[in-house]
């Protein structure tokens, strides 16, 4: 698999660019895929997000169902797509270090 | 929007990623042959396959129904066509005049260009088999895609997506790698929001419980996804007082190992799914919204399981179930509260495959008021497919674009109807067209089934 070099970090991602050791996180990466997400700053709120998918899946090992994520995070769904515009599922799981969804999605 | 007619593929699963399912992807230098003794020990082992590649007459019937090939006009995608790209090769092969005259019967050699297209077509082709259904020698060119898939996963040629999905069952025993503590977490929140929603009422959701009845087994993109079909499966059975159970082992209604590799993947699923149904003391297994899955499950199981009829349990459908319930008279359902207009759309192996059409007519009518539920056309064996049929529900940008196309067919018929809401009960097509009515910007919802009956149903106490 391929490996990209962030902060002089060697960090191994699967072919859609997702982190493939969540261990591995720190906020270096996450800004990291924000700039490839087109998101130009991570503020208060996004980072809200990314621990409460942190939390969860440290928790559980998936990720949230969106709406779940919604209800306690606090953060409805609109403002979610303006925080992450690829969505949820995508965007703010990859910031988190979170695996991609497999499967019909 | 423009037409594209080059070779676009889906981003392709690493070498590392098919080991982890035990194929050592085969070299460049060794593919070719390797691929032509697969299609030689195929001839010998699926009639249909040989059928498909001595019989086809070019009539062009297929074309004008294939929602793939209407959507790029690329002449690969006439089904004919696609079957081409393997059928040259076994001209030139396996039949005398195809070795001797190879220019006179469209034979041609084998080469890694025409492997790169088996690449790029059987994974634009959905497995629909609407050019089936019109073809008047009966081929079925999606068993041609089937054993095309099969042959390149074999060479370790797939997408990421399959894979990945692939490696996701074999790790979890579900597409999207849920684990049963996950499963738990959710069903929790899921009861949490029956009882907001609807006045307290308390449903269960029970996993892994031992002597249990029925061992349901849902769609694990309703995790994700289409929670309100869960939700609306578990109010049925609270409904009608089943002793039930989700399994955290098989918490999977498709089956990708059915779309890609129906050798090992596919089994692997259905030896989970009867291990844990004797485990659980299951008499009955239903099937959650699924619609490849559900034709692995109905039309699969019993001979790729192996076990003998004794040790059978039966499976059937929830839809099947619901309608027989309706159908005599125990549901008091209240079908003011889905005040839409609505369509269905029939999920592809459902109608075609699997005469599952009827059930779920009544289950619309009795969910909906009377008049709300407007078919589109064509409708059940006739359906065209969502455009994302057999997984291809890619989203690298070239493939994401190939999907608004295939799925410009279904957008027509849905435009027609007027409808406000899109009934898809199958997640392949749920997750085709929560975006695909986005893209094509029409104004519905799209829903399931099972949705529609939890919503409806009457609890009194």
């Amino acid at each position: 698999m391929p490996f990209v070099e962030i902060e002089g970090k060697q960090i191994e991602v699967d072919e859609d660019g997702f982190m493939v050791d969540p261990a591995q996180w720190w906020p270096g990466w996450a800004h990291y895929v924000a700039k490839q997400e087109g998101i130009p700053e991570l503020t208060e709120r996004h980072w809200h997000v990314i621990e409460f998918l942190k939390d969860y899946y440290a928790k559980t090992g998936i990720a949230p169902m969106i709406r779940k994520l919604c209800k306690e995070s606090g953060i409805p769904l609109k403002e979610m797509y303006e925080l992450f515009p690829t969505g949820p599922a995508k965007g703010a799981c990859k910031c988190a270090g979170l695996p991609k969804p497999t499967g019909c999605v | 929007m423009s037409e594209v007619t080059g070779l676009r593929q889906p981003k392709r699963a690493s070498v590392d990623l098919f080991r982890k399912l035990g194929v050592e992807p085969v070299p460049d230098n060794e593919k070719v042959q390797m691929a032509i003794r697969h299609i030689d020990e195929f001839r010998f082992k699926v009639r249909s396959f040989v059928m498909a590649m001595e019989s086809c007459v070019k009539c062009g019937a297929c074309a004008e129904n294939c929602h793939t090939y209407l959507g790029t006009r690329d002449p690969n995608n006439i089904p004919a066509g696609r079957v081409d790209l393997i059928r040259k090769a076994y001209k030139r092969y396996f039949t005398v005049q195809g070795q001797l005259f190879p220019g006179l019967v469209g034979a041609q050699d084998l080469d890694l260009e025409t492997i790169e297209k088996w690449y790029s077509y059987f994974y634009q082709c959905s497995e629909c088999r609407r050019c089936a259904h019109v073809c008047p020698f009966g081929l079925d060119t999606a068993e041609v895609t089937m054993i095309g898939r099969q042959i390149l996963f074999w060479l370790g040629i797939g997408p990421q997506l399959h894979t990945a999905t692939a490696g996701a069952i074999l790790r979890t025993g579900n597409h999207m790698g849920l684990t049963k503590a996950g499963i738990i977490d959710t069903l929790e929140f899921l009861a949490e929001e029956i009882e907001e929603d609807y006045e307290g009422l308390k449903v269960e959701f029970p996993v892994d419980k031992p002597d249990s009845d029925i061992l349901y087994i849902p769609s694990s993109a309703d995790f994700m996804l289409n929670a309100n079909t869960l939700k609306g499966a578990a109010m049925f059975f609270k409904y009608v007082g089943a002793n039930w159970t989700i399994s955290s082992e098989i918490t999977e209604a498709g089956n990708f190992g059915y779309l890609m590799d129906q050798n090992r993947i596919q089994r692997e699923m259905v030896t989970r799914l009867m291990e844990q149904a004797t485990k659980l003391g299951a008499k009955k297994i239903v099937w959650g919204e699924c619609g490849h899955g559900w034709r692995a499950a109905k039309m699969y199981v019993s001979t790729v399981s192996d076990l003998p009829a004794s040790r059978r349990i039966p499976i059937t459908h929830i839809h099947d179930e619901i309608e027989a319930y309706i159908k005599a008279g125990l549901l008091e359902l209240d079908p003011k509260r889905n005040d839409r207009k609505v369509t269905l759309h029939d999920p592809c192996n459902y109608a075609r495959a699997c005469g599952h059409a009827d059930n779920m007519r009544v289950i619309m009518n009795a969910v909906v008021p009377k008049g709300a539920f407007v078919e589109m056309k064509p409708n059940r064996e006739a359906n065209f497919c969502c455009g994302g049929g057999s997984g291809i529900l890619f989203d690298d940008p070239d493939m994401y674009q190939f999907r608004i196309q295939a799925s410009n067919k279904k957008a027509e018929q849905v435009r027609e109807t007027e409808a406000d809401t899109l009934c898809a009960p199958c997640s392949i097509c749920k997750a085709q067209l929560y975006p695909m009515v986005k893209e094509h910007k029409l104004p519905v919802e799209v829903v399931g089934l099972v949705d529609l009956v939890g919503h409806a149903l009457v609890f009194r106490d």
